[in-house]
């Protein structure tokens, strides 16, 4: 089996990947980048459709400087956010973020008179090029950053566990390129994590195909502690069908050069979701949307599977048009724009919770592992924040790279990773294929832990999982055991990461025992500021797990009321 | 409510659309042309490294509302051939991974309708790994070679620094570029193979990102052209067909480029412009002159290539040595000025 040897192996080629290899790369720190589809190319960080200003850049207010931090702590994180992080972030974004990026090349829209164009209102935002597609040429040129500086990549190459020294601390990957079926062991000092949010692990999900949740997994493999694995975001205006298409998102944020939003209908016609009317303060309004949304559910106006509408038939085509690629999907479908209004559904987006690490390094509870952007759960959404993950690890990483010894990894780990691999792709059993597991899982989700999950449900969705576990993935059966772009046998490696991520998600979920933003509980729907403005520690004992509660400190914000019932709270 | 039952009014041509629209080719009409539950046969060109040759396999796939391409393949791996090997990342139009040929034409498989009757195949142009999976490693090493990446000549002022879109068009309409291949795929020039040294649509609108961006340094963007083989593009437009990103690769970045490269690398362009000298001073194309000055006498060393033009009187050397007054050259004389080639 091949071996290589570098300082760091970054896991995921995102944007906090990207970048934290960048600044590595700088300071002398040999880098290798493993991605499990294409750097810059996959993962979540592609998907960005704006990016948000802070701090008093280009004309902003103080006023809105301080929505902008409102809205990140109470909208996009509901209060689960370390404040003096999101500080240190907002200070960052503003003095580093966006010149770098424009030296770099990055093109921030101008009109033609030479302004940078932005959206209007309480929160404001720019975009890359084109609003709806700013993550496409921001993550290629992290992608030509990163072969500029001839960082090694490996591509299309998936890492399927961390292996440890005899220490216990992490010190290696092993990987599998999907291409050619060839694996590899990678030996570092030092690990990062930047695999991305947990998307796709429900019927209905964002995300790109490859996204299945394999860093949470691997790192609670090696005992790395959780946090707030139930705090799932939501996105309620994704098309309704087939199935390729729930990825398609109508935007509903704050149209670059227009005091215009996306607007929401339900199956009788009636509008009930504007952001720029509903909730200004609300700049990426999902919580709010799928409030808004549930209350038509009740009223039986709307299903979470569809049967409401978005579009943008009180706008001009030019206005939406000018900055904006909103118009594509419409006209894709051979749909009059903006006219007709399009079948729009409830779609898993990113997961707040993640692996839980200290902020001011990145560090992960496990020696040798560190955390950057998404897979983090210290924090949810905006390719900035995950960025400046990028650079915070990057700094951890320099500052404890001399202590961080060599040392050989314990050889057995590497044998059984391998021979477990190895028997994957010799699936031979009568059960069905790694897809349909896929498929399963992702259904149980949907079904019993998904918008709205009482503890019935989620007891249920536990045994199945068990049943999954022992009766089913043994039984698996791959049609074709050839080692070449194997997409059976990735999936089967797939599939056991969501099974094991579903499981602590549903647990971290049974344990919040109250509503708070996106999370609702239909057994618990208040949201409970008295006892869970907490986070929801989830480490592991033996081979179980324990949870424990660990209170945010308020420095910036702080909500005004103890209990409220959750669909009666704006974010 | 939503879909229509026919095809929306179709407001402006957009001319790379042509054709489409005589054989009722719209995506709309597509999008409507097919049933739910109705059944269609889908042909897949099947490949692996175990040593066969490829094979087609049929498959009998079952209409979903607004179907796709991406939808089809994904059917087929979940009820009938579950090793069918393809590439895809966001199903959005965004990553650019998934681009095949549909009946012969480059799509991108998350993007375009299914038809009713489909045969699926990988790009062209590009080693085959398996099934409809290419090797994007000849692309990408083209790509990197041609450092499409922006070096200033003046120091970075400050956030936001002074520049506007009209200097940005054109490099805009290439940021939106994805990488999905497509028209490295239909490229007639890049099928030459090793005959040219055409860099191909896909690179060059990689470098117009940053060779048409006016904060580039015009010494790195001269570097870079030098390498492309520009003028070997024959501006056919297969590749803005194709485009799903819809960028006019021909108008908005290979010509540009080509304007460029004839102003900072004019040896580059010397065909060009004795073509237009040429056209300038006789009102016609003369194919003997044309050669002669391109590439000197070198062009007499394939003698039995000379005697078949002459035989067939492609080339009249009595023509090309004593030029002949006409009233088209006059006008082409007028029209294009004289004398312009270096």
């Amino acid at each position: 089996m091949k071996t290589i040897t570098t300082d760091v192996v970054i896991v995921g080629g995102g944007a906090a990947g990207c970048y934290a290899a960048l600044n590595l790369n700088r300071s002398g720190i040999r880098t290798l980048i493993i991605c499990k589809g294409l750097v810059g190319k996959s993962g979540a960080s592609l998907f960005a459709g704006n990016l948000v200003i802070s701090g008093r850049l280009l004309g902003n207010t103080a006023e809105n400087a301080s929505n902008t931090a409102e809205f990140l702590i109470k909208y996009h994180n509901q209060f689960l956010i370390d404040q003096n992080w999101a500080r240190r972030c907002g200070q960052w974004i503003e003095s580093t973020y966006y010149p770098e990026l424009e030296e770099a090349g990055l093109y921030f829209r101008r009109n033609d008179a030479g302004e940078v164009v932005t959206s209007p209102g309480k929160i404001r935002s720019v975009a890359a090029n084109t609003q709806g597609n700013s993550g496409v040429p921001f993550m290629d040129l992290r992608r030509k950053q990163v072969i500029r500086a001839g960082i090694p990549r490996l591509e299309e190459t998936v890492v399927t566990a961390l292996l440890r020294k005899s220490d216990g601390a992490v010190g290696g990957v092993f990987c599998l390129n999907i291409i050619t079926g060839e694996t590899v062991v990678v030996v570092a000092r030092a690990v990062i994590m930047a695999t991305g949010y947990s998307d796709r692990l429900h019927k209905r999900s964002t995300g790109t195909r490859e996204m299945s949740a394999d860093g949470i997994a691997m790192a609670w493999r090696v005992g790395a502690t959780l946090v707030n694995m139930e705090m799932q975001w939501w996105h309620t205006n994704d098309i309704a069908d087939p199935p390729s298409w729930q990825r398609m998102q109508v935007y509903p944020n704050p149209m670059l050069g227009s005091e215009k939003s996306a607007r929401m209908v339900n199956s009788a016609g009636e509008e009930f979701f504007n952001q720029q009317q509903d909730d200004p303060l609300a700049f990426g309004p999902y919580t709010v949307q799928l409030k808004a949304l549930a209350k038509q559910v009740r009223a039986g106006k709307a299903r979470y599977e569809g049967g409401y509408y978005a579009g943008f038939d009180h706008c001009d085509a030019a206005e939406v048009d000018a900055y904006t690629t909103y118009g594509k999907t419409y006209r894709q479908l051979g749909l009059r724009f903006p006219e007709q209004l399009v079948e729009t559904a409830v779609t898993s987006h990113y997961r707040q919770g993640g692996i839980d690490v200290d902020t001011e390094t990145m560090r992960s509870s496990v020696p040798g592992l560190y955390v950057a952007g998404g897979v983090g759960g210290h924090s949810n959404g905006l390719i900035a924040l995950a960025t400046y993950d990028g650079k915070v690890v990057a700094d951890g990483v320099a500052r404890d790279l001399p202590a961080l010894g060599g040392g050989a990894l314990v050889e057995q780990e590497v044998e059984a990773e391998s021979r477990r691999i190895e028997s994957l792709r010799n699936s031979s059993g009568s059960g069905p294929t790694p897809l349909k597991m896929k498929e399963r899982v992702r259904a149980l989700m949907w079904d019993k832990s998904g918008v709205e999950k009482s503890e019935t449900g989620m007891r249920s969705a536990l045994d199945e999982i068990e049943r999954i576990r022992l009766d089913l993935l043994p039984g698996m059966r791959i049609a074709n055991s050839g080692k070449s772009a194997n997409y059976e046998w990735l999936d089967a490696i797939d599939v056991v990461n969501m099974v094991d991520a579903c499981e602590l998600i549903i647990h971290s979920s049974l344990e919040r025992k109250e509503s708070r933003g996106p999370f609702f509980r239909q057994d618990f729907p208040l949201t409970d500021n008295a006892n869970w403005l907490a986070a929801n520690v989830l480490k592991k004992s033996g081979n179980g797990m324990k949870f424990e509660r660990r209170k945010y400190d308020l420095p910036i914000f702080r909500p005004d009321f103890t209990t409220k019932d959750n669909l009666e709270v704006a974010w | 409510m939503v879909t229509s039952a026919s095809a929306p009014a179709q407001t402006g041509i957009d001319a790379r659309r042509l054709g489409q629209i005589e054989r009722s080719d719209t995506l709309a009409v597509r999008n409507s042309r097919l049933a739910i539950g109705e059944i269609i046969a889908v042909r897949i060109r099947r490949f692996d490294d175990s040593g066969g040759a490829a094979a087609y396999q049929d498959f009998q796939v079952p209409y979903q509302k607004w179907m796709r391409v991406l939808d089809v393949l994904n059917w087929v791996t979940e009820n009938k051939a579950t090793d069918l090997a393809y590439r895809w990342c966001c199903g959005s139009k965004m990553c650019g991974t998934c681009a095949v040929r549909m009946n012969g034409r480059e799509v991108l498989a998350c993007w375009e309708a299914a038809e009713p009757v489909m045969t699926i195949e990988p790009l062209r142009n590009l080693p085959v790994i398996r099934d409809l999976i290419v090797d994007r490693t000849p692309y990408e090493s083209k790509v990197a070679s041609l450092e499409p990446w922006l070096e200033r000549r003046e120091p970075y002022p400050q956030f936001p620094e002074p520049l506007n879109h009209k200097q940005m068009k054109d490099a805009s309409k290439a940021l939106d570029c994805i990488s999905c291949m497509c028209c490295y795929s239909a490229c007639p020039v890049i099928g030459l193979g090793d005959l040219t040294d055409f860099a191909g649509p896909a690179p060059l609108v990689q470098l117009g990102q940053t060779a048409l961006d006016p904060r580039n340094d015009p010494g790195k963007v001269t570097r870079s052209l030098a390498l492309t083989g520009i003028f070997n593009c024959v501006s056919c437009y297969k590749c803005e067909e194709v485009c799903p990103a819809g960028i006019p690769i021909v108008s908005r970045v290979i010509e540009p480029l080509k304007a460029k490269a004839a102003q900072l690398v004019p040896g580059m362009a010397k065909h060009s412009f004795v073509l237009r000298d040429i056209v300038a001073a006789r009102g016609r194309v003369d194919p003997g002159a044309l050669v002669l000055r391109v590439q000197g006498l070198r062009a007499l060393a394939n003698m039995p290539r000379v005697i078949r033009l002459l035989l067939r009187g492609k080339i009249n050397p009595w023509k090309t040595l004593f030029r002949i007054k006409t009233a088209a050259s006059a006008a082409a004389g007028r029209i294009l000025g004289a004398g312009v080639a270096k």
